[in-house]
């Protein structure tokens, strides 16, 4: 269960990135943030992966309360987190498997571990046939689906999609979105934040609709409604 | 868990290294050069202390018997000076002994040896060699020599006064040893300097790696680990390039050094064989002065540049 209550995020005194958010998100839900840019998606999901700390209120996972969590224990928290970008944020001169093996060597997998389950993870993902290309010889969708396999490199218990199909034609947003369900079926609390329309209405999931920081709507089963 | 993870730092330090190896050799280089000069100044100041200590206890005051004078009379005298304050130790040289050194001294000069040789008695009387406590009571010392007491016992008094030497020897050693000090903070300054760049640099070339290894959890350590190794392996290399600079070097001048500094000492003293003596401290030295520039100027870059 992830809590947000009475937060707020002021990067400067007369901007407020967020305004008194409450939130209450069951574990294995998949929620859908939607909003203008600006509306403060991004800033809720830095929250949660620590890389922004609240102004005021207060954050839990799982009764961990992260609001003032210690410089030492993030790296902790984001073996737990899983994060994708709309720029996929992959390394250019290591392969599919190689970048998910990275993620895996960081966080101090044994090498034994790392040649057992990466395999494992290209295969969820659909890229076992591509795991030695380069970012470069893939396209936008399988580069997002490589992002994708190296969040779940350490089982998250949630993932983390910050406009992941922004870079994507429709086909392949498809595709991702397809991913992110199947992984949100196999018990990973998804949270999505996304501009596009169609994916939200086709969902039919929860939708949480933000506006200049503040929630405006929070609805089971809803569609994209700014 | 602990291994690994350091093992894959170390990998990571070896890396950093590879990909700006110009840049490593450049601060290798500098550091290398500031090594040496506390090497420098290390082994002036050993060289420094000796030539003193042998110039203090170098025999400065002699008097030789004269030829009437018995063996008996002569340990009574050097008896009688020996228990003075101002004298440190009284040595007696017998004629026999006398002329050994002699020839010990003149030993490539065959001339020397054929006179030796032609005269049929031991030209040499036997004298008396004093070292005082400090070397400002020579002039004490041989003053008593020349009184009553002692005067009609002696040929001659030989009295040298070291006092100047030390003086100039010691202004001579300070202003080196100042000039050392100072080439060496200043040298030190360009490590701090360039090793605080070589790893900015490093950070730089590693900016997506460590956005991602955030991104994925990766430890403090994990992240910062590699730019503090890297320094230290360049600090490490250093220390053996130094060393193995410092040891051929030293052996190839000891002698020169000997020669020049304890020529005429019985126990000459070998700069060699005290660099491989206290090699050691040699090494222990320049590794802890190494270390300390490395991890403290990556240290700066790193809380700089990897907040």
């Amino acid at each position: 269960m992830i809590t947000f209550k009475n937060v707020s995020k002021e990067y400067t005194a007369e901007s407020a990135a967020l305004q008194t958010v409450d939130l209450d998100i069951p574990t294995g839900d998949f929620v859908s943030i939607v909003g203008q840019s600006g509306a403060g998606k991004s800033t809720l999901l830095k929250l949660l992966s620590a890389e922004e700390r609240p102004s005021k209120g207060e954050i839990v996972i799982d009764g961990w309360d992260i609001t003032r969590i210690k410089r030492w224990q993030v790296p902790h928290l984001r073996r737990q987190i899983g994060v994708i970008f709309q720029d996929f944020k992959l390394l250019p001169k290591r392969t599919a498997f190689e970048n998910i093996a990275f993620a895996m060597e960081v966080g101090g997998s044994v090498t034994t571990e790392i040649r057992e389950t990466v395999p494992q993870i290209l295969k969820l993902v659909n890229l076992i046939d591509k795991s030695d290309m380069y970012p470069n010889e893939m396209s936008g969708g399988e580069r997002q689906r490589v992002s994708i396999a190296r969040a779940l490199a350490f089982k998250p218990q949630i993932l983390l999609a910050d406009e992941p199909t922004g870079n994507l034609d429709a086909l392949h947003s498809w595709d991702i979105v397809q991913l992110l369900i199947k992984i949100n079926k196999l018990g990973t609390t998804v949270l999505l934040a996304t501009h596009n329309d169609d994916i939200v209405n086709a969902l039919k999931k929860r939708v949480v609709t933000l506006n200049k920081g503040k929630v405006v709507s929070d609805v089971q089963g809803g569609t994209y409604k700014l | 868990m602990v291994g690994i993870s350091f093992v894959r730092v170390l990998r990571n330090a070896l890396r950093n290294f590879k990909r700006n190896v110009w840049l490593s050799i450049a601060t290798t280089v500098i550091m290398t050069l500031t090594l040496l000069m506390m090497l420098f100044l290390y082994f002036m100041n050993v060289l420094s202390a000796e030539v003193l200590r042998g110039i203090e206890q170098k025999v400065d005051l002699s008097a030789v018997f004269k030829e009437d004078v018995s063996e008996s009379q002569i340990e009574t005298l050097a008896n009688d000076i020996e228990v003075r304050a101002d004298v440190e130790e009284v040595r007696i040289v017998s004629s026999e002994q006398a002329l050994e050194l002699f020839r010990q001294r003149h030993a490539d000069e065959p001339f020397i040896e054929d006179a030796l040789r032609e005269l049929e008695e031991n030209p040499l009387q036997p004298s008396m060699f004093i070292v005082a406590t400090e070397p400002r009571f020579y002039q004490t010392i041989a003053a008593a020599l020349q009184t009553e007491k002692y005067a009609p016992f002696f040929e001659q008094i030989n009295y040298d006064d070291s006092e100047p030497v030390i003086a100039k020897l010691i202004t001579f050693t300070t202003g080196l040893r100042n000039v050392a000090l100072i080439t060496t903070a200043v040298l030190a300054g360009l490590v701090v300097l360039i090793m605080f760049n070589t790893i900015r640099l490093a950070i730089y070339s590693f900016r997506e790696e460590i956005d991602i290894m955030r991104l994925v959890g990766a430890s403090n350590w994990f992240i910062r680990g590699p730019f503090v190794i890297e320094a230290v392996l360049v600090a490490l290399l250093s220390v053996a390039v130094a060393t193995l600079i410092v040891y051929p070097t030293i052996q190839g001048v000891s002698p020169k050094v000997g020669r020049f500094f304890f020529s005429g000492q019985v126990e000459q003293f070998d700069l060699y064989q005290f660099a491989v003596d206290s090699w050691l401290n040699v090494v222990g030295l320049q590794a802890a002065m190494a270390v300390f520039l490395a991890v403290f100027s990556s240290m700066i870059a790193i809380r700089r540049y990897l907040r």
